[in-house]
């Protein structure tokens, strides 16, 4: 068995009290959280102190741990037959144990502090899955590659269609195997859509921008628009606005639950950026005998301010 | 390599579960997650039937609090903030989402 030193993982003094090894081992756990660190060894120095956190932290394993004196890091030693009898005696061979397996089967009250004799749940799994919205739409089949200690595996996930993005699943007892009657544990997904070079999504709504020339957007027009399913005729009204929104109904997202969803053009208004002559004698014209004014509602706004001192 | 075929279950709020089985998917006990119902942060889907029963779309953001506690060794107490700051980020970023969404992109982009 190789002895780790727990006080320096933590790097408090042997006589460090409670307070002191539990401020210790939470700013280790601040400064190497796999959410936080992106250090390479981050994981194992996070791993590493919660290992030391749940000896010191426990006054039992904690005294325990202190009877084993004080050895060079890593070496290997062998706990002194008196402290197997006082702390161990289930275990019967300390070859290739590990310290903290050991101070962990301390905790176990049930009398027997065997190895192993406690049912130990299967861990847990968790992951993003990126899929395309077409995926999304139609539904798929994941394969999940997992690594365990029988070997690697598939496994064939069904999605089915009407997922959206931020959507979570659960794979029950797909995790880990759990051990000595421990139940297995779940696996969970997270479904993430990739970005589509077309459609927005907003749950199972889709969103697409549609340019329209000066005079589609006066006179109304009959134009095709990209749907899931394929191209579609939409009609935009005459008198279309920039920033309005055209809805297709029922031409969104499939949704597990309840009807489809609802694509949205959304209008934006397009002008050449340079002009024929022809097409300048055109505009010129239109502003000349034009009585538009888009901006009205500003200048009646700027008259009253003026007017009210 | 063997290959298994699996449905999945969603967690949403179509799916439920009771408390002993909350209680093995979150990592905290029958009592803790009772202090958790009365701190407000938990609503069971049926606080008045015998066997209360809570729903899935809370799994989630219960497995992130207790993992942060025992990572960081924290109150119980800790767990509640963490439930409403947890909630609160949930709701922000569907809210990004779908503003996202309905923005043009033009809008956005162009320079």
């Amino acid at each position: 068995m190789k002895y780790k030193d727990y006080y320096a993982t933590l790097g408090v003094a042997r006589d460090a009290d409670l307070e002191q090894i539990k401020k210790a081992y939470r700013k280790l756990a601040r400064q190497y959280h796999p959410d936080v660190s992106k250090a390479a060894d981050a994981e194992a120095r996070f791993k590493d102190a919660a290992e030391a956190y749940a000896t010191l932290k426990d006054p039992e394993k904690r005294a325990a741990y202190d009877e084993l004196g004080r050895q060079p890091s890593g070496s290997e030693f062998s706990p002194p037959p008196q402290w197997r009898s006082d702390h161990a005696s289930g275990f019967e061979s300390f070859d290739n144990i590990d310290l903290a397996d050991l101070l962990a089967a301390m905790g176990r009250r049930d009398g027997s502090a065997r190895q192993g004799a406690m049912p130990v749940r299967g861990r847990d799994y968790e992951d993003t899955v990126h899929i395309s919205l077409a995926d999304a739409h139609r539904g798929t089949t994941l394969s999940l590659k997992l690594t365990d200690p029988e070997g690697e595996h598939t496994l064939e996930v069904s999605i089915p269609a009407g997922v959206t993005a931020g959507q979570r699943l659960r794979l029950r007892g797909k995790g880990g195997k759990g051990r000595h009657g421990g139940v297995d544990g779940d696996i969970y997904l997270r479904i993430e859509l990739n970005p589509d070079p077309v459609f927005r999504v907003d749950r199972h709504d889709l969103y697409f921008d549609l340019a329209l020339t000066p005079w589609e957007a006066a006179l109304g027009a009959e134009l095709e628009v990209p749907t899931l399913d394929g191209n579609v005729m939409l009609t935009v009204p005459a008198g279309t606005r920039s920033g309005r929104k055209l809805r297709l109904r029922g031409r969104g997202l499939a949704s597990s639950r309840g009807p489809r969803g609802d694509l949205y053009a959304t209008v934006r208004i397009d002008v050449p950026a340079t002009l024929s002559e022809r097409e300048r004698k055109l505009y010129q014209e239109l502003a000349n005998i034009s009585t538009f004014n888009p901006r009205a509602a500003f200048h009646k706004e700027t008259s009253h301010e003026q007017a009210a001192p | 390599m063997n290959k298994l075929h699996l449905e999945c279950e969603w967690l949403d709020t179509g799916e439920s579960l009771n408390l002993a089985e909350l209680s093995r998917v979150c990592g905290m006990s029958s009592a803790e997650l009772d202090e958790l119902v009365e701190y407000g942060v938990l609503a069971p889907l049926n606080s008045n039937q015998p066997e209360p029963q809570f729903p899935a779309q809370c799994i989630p953001r219960l497995r992130t609090a207790g993992k942060l506690r025992r990572d960081y060794d924290l109150e119980l107490f800790a767990v509640v903030i963490l439930l409403d700051y947890l909630h609160r980020i949930e709701t922000l970023e569907a809210q990004l989402r779908s503003l996202q969404a309905r923005n043009t992109s033009s809008g956005r982009s162009e320079t």
